[in-house]
């Protein structure tokens, strides 16, 4: 079967920094994929030339044998890839409910069931049904975290892309957060965690690829990648 | 229930403008009318500027050359063409709607303050243009537009009837303004002023929807102009330039912009304060000025946002973030 997301040779270069240094990468249907590797080894480079916030120097991304490469965001949006990032979570100065309810407006059409027909039935499921007619801005951190999931998901996607989503968040709302997301792939969303926090790798994926550099230094099991002694060695030579 | 929500939000509008209506009944003197058809002539902008200001986030600092479009239209019309009132109405209104979307395919690709530079320079280069144009635009000293505006027979060009139309133009204009702000489209402008990279991830096309904002103000600018041109019978350019714009900005921010009661109290306001003031145009535009300042440094809501916050304190006791009422979300609909 081929996979949801196809990744190749993908580079990046800033002036004569070299962010991305032809990393292949596929996510296969179903999985929840981790990402990881340290800080400046091109995870947040690799989650933006993906959705479209930077243009890419070389290479291509296929999402379901679709080429596209270099779309804008919005694009790559109604394509059905969701997207959060790890600031921007949701419209502090809107209400929560009006938050899902425009995150809803601009998806794609068709595609398949909707595990959350209405804005207040994902509200349900993110567990913030009781905060609607707040504004998103009054919410605690950790409710902010799960709003912005709620508004990716609220844009039907079939592969769901989180960049640091634990963030900030304490072991209650990480523990909460990992609950949610292993439910994703029940309700036909495939999920790609981008994350440096191991913990939180382990607790959620049974793949993992690693960065380095710009490039693509381990790719296998959790339990494998996690005794490679290249993947032990960058971080900081060793012990988890 | 929450449509109701959304209908009690004009209401007040709707009152205040009932009000208006019947001003002509206290016999008010013809300077006052006049005064009164100016300031409607620019509240129906500025509910046009509130929707790219107030729900997008966009600060137009050339506003006033869309009216000029407008204005200028009404009067080519008329002259060249033989048209009438009714006629040049949606002409024009689509002329200031093209003429902002070529303004803004340039100017929107760039971000927040370089627009409001880019808007303040297209609207000087109107000027220029309208001043240089010879005899087709009449330079300097503009054009006259004579042809009486009738409705269904009866000449409207007394004072108290054309007071009426404007007034009744306010009101479409506010209420289609408060229509814009409580569809799925004033959400998606919202969306774009709270954060346009949020906005993209989500599947909204910023840049095309900042554009389209920036359009629908240039039809409500339109319509503007031509009830200016017909009202006053003479347009020149600068009536067009930077000042009338840089007022137009002061006065959808001293109302406040995300409000519906925020145009016409602003239009309004900056109108008659003089005259109750009375003010010479230099100290009035000190007190602009200075009026401007406080409110962005003490109102961020402008004026109105800062009543309904200070009745809030006042009747609960204490102070609540959501002073606007336009994030009230409407019914869940999918």
């Amino acid at each position: 079967m081929s996979p949801i997301l196809a990744i190749s040779g993908l580079s990046k270069q800033f002036g004569g920094v070299t962010a991305l240094a032809g990393v292949d990468l596929a996510v296969e249907e179903g999985e929840i994929l981790g990402v990881v590797g340290p800080n400046g080894s091109g995870k947040t480079t690799l989650f933006n030339v993906v959705t479209g916030v930077h243009k890419p120097s070389g290479g291509t991304v296929l999402f379901r044998g679709r080429d596209i490469t270099g779309l804008a965001p919005h694009a790559i949006s109604r394509a059905g890839i969701g997207y959060t990032f790890q600031q921007a979570m949701a419209f502090a100065g809107l209400g929560v409910l009006e938050n899902v309810q425009i995150a809803g407006e601009h998806r794609r059409a068709g595609g398949a069931a909707n595990p959350w027909p209405t804005p207040q039935a994902l509200l349900d499921f993110v567990g913030l049904s009781a905060l609607g007619g707040e504004k998103a801005g009054v919410l605690p951190f950790g409710s902010l975290r799960l709003l912005g999931l709620a508004l990716a998901l609220a844009t039907r996607p079939s592969l769901l892309l989180l960049d640091e989503p634990a963030a900030g968040l304490n072991d209650r709302e990480t523990s909460a957060l990992v609950g949610l997301v292993r439910q994703l792939p029940g309700h036909g969303i495939t999920v790609c965690v981008i994350d440096h926090d191991m913990k939180l790798m382990q607790m959620l994926c049974r793949r993992l690829a690693v960065l380095d550099f710009g490039s693509k230094i381990a790719d296998g099991p959790t339990e494998k990648v996690l005794a490679d002694p290249k993947v032990l060695d960058v971080y900081l030579g060793g012990d988890l | 229930m929450k449509t109701g929500n959304a209908l009690r939000s004009l209401l007040p509008v709707l009152v205040i403008l009932a009000l208006i209506a019947a001003v002509p009944l206290f016999s008010p003197s013809n300077r006052f009318l006049s005064l009164a058809i100016s300031a409607g002539t620019n509240v129906i902008a500025l509910y046009g500027l509130s929707v790219l200001f107030g729900q997008t986030g966009i600060l137009s600092m050339g506003h006033a050359a869309l009216v000029g479009v407008g204005a200028y239209a009404a009067a080519i019309l008329a002259r060249d063409f033989g048209v009438g009132f009714w006629t040049a109405l949606p002409v024009a209104a689509l002329a200031s709607a093209v003429f902002a979307m070529i303004v803004g395919i340039p100017s929107l690709r760039v971000g927040g303050h370089h627009f409001v530079i880019m808007t303040f320079a297209f609207g000087q280069l109107l000027a220029i243009v309208l001043t240089n144009g010879g005899d087709y635009t009449g330079a300097a000293t503009g054009l006259d537009i004579a042809g009486p505006v009738t409705l269904f027979g009866a000449d409207m060009s007394d004072l108290t009837r054309y007071y009426l139309m404007v007034v009744a133009f306010v009101t479409a204009a506010a209420v289609a303004s408060w229509a814009i702000i409580h569809s799925s489209y004033g959400r998606t402008l919202r969306a774009i002023r709270e954060n346009e990279k949020l906005a993209a991830s989500l599947g909204i096309n910023v840049g095309r929807h900042k554009i389209g904002a920036f359009v629908v103000s240039g039809v409500f600018a339109g319509i503007s102009g031509v009830l200016l041109a017909y009202f006053l019978g003479h347009i020149s350019p600068s009536q067009f330039s930077s000042f009338p714009s840089i007022y137009l900005a002061l006065m959808v921010m001293i109302g406040g912009a995300r409000l519906i009661e925020g145009p016409l109290a602003g239009g309004i306001l900056v109108a008659f304060l003089p005259e109750v003031l009375n003010l010479d145009p230099v100290q009035s535009r000190i007190v602009y000025g200075v009026c401007l300042i406080a409110v962005i440094m003490l109102l961020p809501d402008g004026l109105i946002g800062g009543i309904v916050r200070a009745l809030r304190v006042a009747f609960s006791g204490k102070p609540k973030q959501e002073a606007e009422r336009d994030a009230a979300p409407s019914e869940a609909r999918q």
